[in-house]
């Protein structure tokens, strides 16, 4: 009995808890995010509904081409076991797909955040492109010796680019938003030394200093990046 | 006592889960709110290049397909996957920058003075216009390839320090590379506004040869 009306009493709690904690989070966002929705050219609300539908639609296809390219490599690998000259040819695979970027890691890091500053109430204090830094940060991690990099959750390989659309970042051919996680596996202490030579990421640093960006390192003692999920080009390069 | 305790906990999980569903719910609008902030032409970007890599996907998709079955349809009639096999190493050699390739495409030449971080901007943007293979001088670009400056204005690639003039060739569809270099206001034309007494010459290549990536 005592312990029914003790359930009764969490219960009651638990909803209005819930709902209270709902309240305090759509408010702190909509102190955090004024003036966006102040924007009322004609064709920009049906344009960007297009953008969003088409990067779902990615997303959608995205994880279809993993599917497959998992299902080949289940196929590939049961004729592996079989010996010979495609056991071979799938070690070379399993070889390639990692220097690729086509497989998951795990390992010690670092992981860099980047965000635009935003002013008292929330208003960003300028929309930049933070593309160059992007690049830079990866160029940095590779310096240091990464053995794999990403950006949120895109995982950067042999193909890809980073680039502005506006102030809208796109990699590897998706849409990818703020703030920006570089997250690299390696060496953690060889990454931050990187990191702190005065030599690297000068511009970056400077807008960071100036506060005019929002940079947070922070080490990792176990990071897992996902593998690349996008399309392999290849329809030019032919191997000699 | 414990039930008081239970309470409290139950309370804590159950804001936690609500600040938790609103914080994602409104990432999602934050992230369509960015899109809001654009201009009707870089929408209209946004949705030729998304469409142009969900084409991409579209098109892998249709071949892993008919991989799977080629390779199925071996295995049940007993010759194996051996030409799936090699057919995907072939594919991943290339992407991999660990085989030598051949293909047509572009060179830009850049004589003068030009840094580390130009050449990185210059790769990226040769990616971001569909390069399937990229070397500088003889220095073929790799997933994990980096670009530092040298002394007396050298570049250093991979740790290999490379003289000017640099030749940055990229196997691709060469008209495509062509004007995504060369269009107004692309990378080429800011270039020239910046390394002002740099040459920058883009040409069309109907075949290259590029190295694999060192150290293999």
């Amino acid at each position: 009995m005592t312990d029914s009306r003790a359930l009764q009493k969490g219960l009651a709690l638990m909803l209005p808890a819930f709902l209270f904690g709902s309240f305090v989070a759509a408010q702190w966002s909509t102190i955090a995010l004024p003036g966006a929705l102040d924007v009322s050219i004609r064709y920009i609300d049906p344009l960007s509904t297009t953008v969003g539908r088409l990067q779902e639609e990615q997303t959608a296809l995205r994880a279809q081409l993993t599917d497959l390219r998992r299902q080949l490599d289940d196929i590939q690998r049961t004729a592996s076991a079989q010996g010979g000259a495609v056991r071979d040819a799938q070690a070379r695979i399993d070889d390639l797909r990692v220097s690729a970027g086509l497989s998951e890691v795990r390992g010690e890091g670092i992981v860099v955040t980047l965000d635009t500053v935003k002013a008292v109430g929330g208003k960003e204090t300028d929309r930049v492109c933070l593309a160059p830094d992007l690049t830079d940060l990866i160029n940095a991690a590779w310096v240091a010796g990464a053995r794999a990099v990403a950006i949120n959750s895109e995982r950067i390989v042999a193909s890809s680019s980073v680039y502005c659309v506006g102030s809208t970042i796109v990699v590897n051919g998706s849409i990818v938003a703020a703030p920006f996680a570089v997250s690299a596996i390696g060496p953690a202490s060889g990454l931050l030394a990187v990191l702190d030579d005065p030599a690297q990421l000068r511009d970056l640093k400077r807008r960071r200093d100036r506060l005019a960006v929002d940079m947070r390192v922070t080490r990792a003692a176990q990071l897992t990046l996902a593998p690349y999920t996008g399309p392999l080009p290849g329809r030019q390069a032919r191997p000699q | 006592m414990r039930s008081r305790v239970g309470i409290v906990a139950m309370t804590a999980m159950a804001l936690f889960l609500g600040v938790l569903v609103v914080s994602q719910f409104r990432s999602r609008e934050a992230y369509s709110r960015t899109l809001q902030q654009e201009t009707p032409e870089q929408l209209t970007r946004l949705i030729a290049d998304l469409n142009d890599r969900n084409r991409q996907l579209r098109t892998e998709i249709f071949d892993l397909r008919l991989a799977l079955e080629a390779a199925q349809s071996a295995i049940a009639s007993g010759r194996g996957s051996l030409e799936t096999s090699e057919k995907q190493l072939a594919r991943l050699s290339v992407f991999s920058a660990r085989s030598r390739v051949t293909g047509p495409g572009i060179a830009v030449r850049v004589e003068g003075q030009f840094d580390e971080r130009a050449l990185s901007d210059l790769v990226n943007e040769l990616r971001n216009a569909g390069a399937e293979a990229i070397a500088v001088n003889d220095a073929r670009v790799g997933p994990r390839t980096w670009f530092g400056p040298g002394s007396s204005g050298t570049l250093v690639v991979d740790g290999k320090e490379t003289r000017g003039p640099w030749i940055v060739r990229a196997i691709g569809d060469a008209d495509v590379l062509y004007v995504a270099m060369t269009r107004t206001g692309g990378i080429i034309g800011q270039f020239e506004l910046i390394y002002t007494r740099t040459r920058f010459t883009v040409g069309r290549e109907p075949s290259m040869d590029l190295p694999a990536v060192s150290g293999t």
